[in-house]
This record gives C-alpha cells, sequence and structure tokens, in this order.
C-alpha cells in the first residue's frame, strides 16, 4: 500500500468514527456512536416493568434476565415492557413462559407463582436503605412443575 | 504538512502491526465463540423487538438460521485473519462480517456500546498490510512491498481509540453541560443502573451501594472521567504519555465493573489498548524460544 492509499484510509476511517459529532447526541448509531450513555441528567425515581418469583409463603424472589428471555439486562427490560405495553394474552402468554422457565430451574424451586410488577422506586432508597416504593400487579400467573 | 506526514508515517516493524492482527483479531473469533449461544437467543427474539441501526436498515430483519450462518462464516474468516492466510481478500470479509453479526445484536431496540471499537479497528487492520510478518501469506511468499509502511495503520488504531473516548466526552458536554461533572449526575446513573439490574435479578455492582451512600465522591469520579475522556489524544503522542493514559482509562474501566458491573471487555482485558505497547514483544520472544528449542533441543537463555 502507498502513502495516498494509506492517507485516504486514514482519513476516511477518522472521519467516519468522528461523523457523530455532527449529529443530533440523541441520534445513537451502531459502530458509528454518539456514545450518550451516562450523560443524561435523570432522577433517582425510576419507573419500570418485571416479573418477580413468589415462593408459597409470599417471599420475594428477583428472576434472572436470561428468564425473562435475555441474557443482557436491558434487553430483558424491553422484554417485559413490550409484553407490559401490549397486556392482554400477549401479557398472559408472557408471564406463562416466565413461568415454565422457572419451572426448570432448580434453585427457584420454591417459587411457586409469579407476578409481572409495574413499579415506581427511589434507587438511592431501594439499593441503600432497602425500602421499596409502589408497586402495581399487571398478571400473576402459578409455576407449574 | 510534511511533519504531520512524517510523523504519521514514522516507521515501525511489520512484525508489531502482526501481533496487532493476531490479538484484535483473536479477540474477536474468541468474542463471537463466547457469545455464539447468545446470538443464537438474539436471532429468535420476536420481530416485533427489531428495531433496525447501522448496516441493518439494509438488511432488515433474517432467519435464525442465516444469521447462525452468518456467524460462522465470519468465524471462519476472522480464523484466517489471524493466521493471514489470502489476508488481502479474507480480511475485509472478516471486517464486514463482523460489524453485521454485531450490529444485528444492537438491532433490538438497546444499542450497546461494548463493541464499537473492536468493530472499528478490526476494519482498519483490514485495510492495512497487517499480514507481511507472522502469517501464512508471509511464508507463502504472497506478501508484496509497500511504500507507506506500518507505522501509519498502528497511528489509525490509537486515534480510532482516543476518538472514541473523545466522542464520548463530548457528548456528555453537549446532552448534560458542565452540570455532568458536578457528581450527582454520574451518581444517579450508577444508581439507576444498579436498580435495573436488581429488579431484573442481575448482579448489583460490588461497591455501588457503599459509594452510593457517599455522594460527594463522584465529583472526583466524574472531573476524573472528563479529563480521561477528553485527554484521549495524548495517546497519539507515543511513548511514556499514552502508556499512563491506557493505563488510566483501564482503571477508568475496572471501575465501571465495580460500581455498575458493566463489562467493556475490550478495553478490560487491554486488547483495546495495544497499539500503544510493543505488543510484538511476548510474540517475538515466544517464536524465539520455540526456534531455539528446534535447532538444539534446548530451551532459550
Amino acid at each position: 500500500m502507498n502513502r495516498v492509499a494509506a492517507a485516504v484510509v486514514s482519513i476516511a476511517l477518522i472521519g467516519a468514527t468522528l461523523s457523530p459529532l455532527v449529529r443530533d447526541p440523541v441520534a445513537d448509531s451502531f459502530p458509528l456512536s454518539t456514545y450518550p450513555m451516562f450523560a443524561w441528567k435523570r432522577p433517582t425515581k425510576l419507573t419500570m416493568s418485571y416479573a418477580i418469583g413468589e415462593t408459597a409463603t409470599g417471599e420475594r424472589r428477583y428472576l434472572t434476565p436470561r428468564i425473562v428471555g435475555s441474557g443482557e439486562v436491558l434487553q430483558a427490560r424491553a422484554i417485559v415492557e413490550r409484553a407490559v405495553n401490549q397486556g392482554g394474552s400477549e401479557l398472559r402468554a408472557f408471564c406463562t413462559k416466565v413461568a415454565a422457565n422457572v419451572a426448570r430451574l432448580e434453585r427457584f424451586a420454591d417459587v411457586t407463582r409469579i407476578r409481572v410488577l409495574s413499579g415506581t422506586h427511589d434507587a438511592i432508597d431501594f439499593l441503600v436503605r432497602d425500602q421499596r416504593g409502589v408497586e402495581y400487579e399487571r398478571t400473576k400467573c402459578e409455576v407449574r412443575r | 504538512m510534511k511533519r504531520l506526514t512524517d510523523w504519521w508515517f514514522a516507521p515501525a516493524p511489520a512484525e508489531r502491526l502482526a501481533a496487532l492482527r493476531i490479538f484484535i483479531g483473536g479477540y474477536a473469533f474468541l468474542y463471537l465463540w463466547i457469545r455464539f449461544g447468545e446470538l443464537l437467543a438474539v436471532s429468535r427474539l420476536p420481530v416485533a423487538q427489531w428495531k433496525a441501526v447501522g448496516v441493518t436498515t439494509w438488511s432488515g430483519h433474517l432467519p435464525p438460521s442465516v444469521v447462525i450462518a452468518l456467524v460462522v462464516a465470519t468465524m471462519v474468516a476472522l480464523g484466517a485473519f489471524v493466521l493471514g492466510a489470502g489476508y488481502r481478500y479474507v480480511a475485509p470479509v472478516a471486517a464486514l462480517g463482523l460489524l453485521f453479526v454485531t450490529t444485528y445484536r444492537n438491532s433490538w431496540g438497546m444499542v450497546f456500546h461494548t463493541e464499537n471499537l473492536l468493530v472499528l479497528h478490526l476494519a482498519a487492520l483490514s485495510l492495512a498490510p497487517a499480514a507481511d510478518a507472522w502469517s501464512i501469506d508471509r511464508w507463502r511468499g504472497w506478501v508484496r512491498a509497500h511504500t507507506g509502511g506500518y507505522g501509519w495503520a498502528i497511528k489509525l488504531l490509537v486515534a480510532l481509540t482516543a476518538a472514541t473516548y473523545v466522542l464520548a466526552g463530548v457528548a456528555k458536554l453537549r446532552i448534560a453541560g458542565f452540570d455532568w461533572i458536578d457528581g450527582e449526575l454520574l451518581r444517579n446513573q450508577i444508581a439507576i443502573d444498579n436498580l435495573r439490574k436488581a429488579l431484573l435479578g442481575d448482579s448489583v455492582a460490588p461497591l455501588a451501594t457503599q459509594f452510593l451512600e457517599h455522594p460527594a465522591g463522584f465529583t472526583i469520579f466524574s472531573a476524573l472521567t472528563m479529563v480521561l475522556e477528553l485527554g484521549a489524544p495524548v495517546a497519539l503522542v507515543g511513548g511514556l504519555p499514552a502508556r499512563m493514559w491506557a493505563l488510566a482509562i483501564w482503571g477508568f474501566h475496572v471501575g465501571v465493573v465495580l460500581l455498575m458491573n458493566i463489562w467493556f471487555l475490550y478495553p478490560l482485558v487491554f486488547v483495546a489498548f495495544l497499539p500503544v505497547v510493543h505488543c510484538e514483544r511476548p510474540i517475538a520472544w515466544a517464536i524465539r524460544r520455540v526456534r531455539d528449542r528446534r535447532r538444539t533441543g534446548m530451551p532459550a537463555a
């Protein structure tokens, strides 16, 4: 490769990588990203939907993202939110699928029920002071073994 | 202009670029190997969740069998990339394959930021004469003379690394302004991220709870993050300043694991920063040992 070709390759790749600078920083893409993660101002209160397991005595068990449908937390969240937004039979089918996944796992052998909840929690209270916020039950289903 | 071109095209050994081909290509191969199950799972997600980004806006959603075939083909191409076999033809295939496969993984409603630099590095290597040493092409005598040398390609890898960190710093200033440095914003990000993990049953970061109780520390973390990200071009200076920056930004990624349990694996295993060090030395040492052992039956001193 001669110097001219090397210079063209260098300028093209560096230019492409820096091109998100002239884009709206919110308009993310891949692999030419604006890297907006962690840049947002946000409150410590979060409203989101999630599925939990419950034992016969009412004790709560947090499931894993994989049980919901993806090993990635954010993808798992998107799966739950989508099911909740669809509601009705789609949400019930989602709950049944999660229950079927839980039924196969020995470490959740004491889980008898799945509840899909939407909750609003303060992150600091939840993590540091162990205080839960307000929760609303969307649906629930039994774990059949 | 002459000073700039002299600096950009300053000579570097072919073995250093070859070592980067082996390490970065090898990392990409192992990454796909380890992520194979997840890529399979992602390809089977409901079509309703599909949200194309980048190159997948052209391809659209594909059947799982096609996705798996593409992953396997990319891994085969990456194998040849690492060995330097038919590099001129195989390397662009490997780079395009990795671009497509990783973009496909990012096309389900959530764009991750853990694979961008790997894809960019592989693209740069695929267009560089990175198989002129320690390769099958070299062994078969298929390499050609390059008047551009090898140093520019290594500088390009460093420049791409620096650019991604600068972009991350600029995004913080464009979106949140200088308020980002006061620490509250970073603390809230860490708190929300860990809450999300807790509710979805993932592991909360080991030091998150302890640090959330002491918010003052986040001002220092925020300022340091901004200095390291916007100061990334120091890596282009080379030598000790570049190595110090690489070490510091590696420490930053370790901090991200401890506070957010987010693993940017490519920088964490230091492969992303190999272009700033003499990464050919361990391979050269290993080759010398093998040759000496073969010649004398004795290990090298």
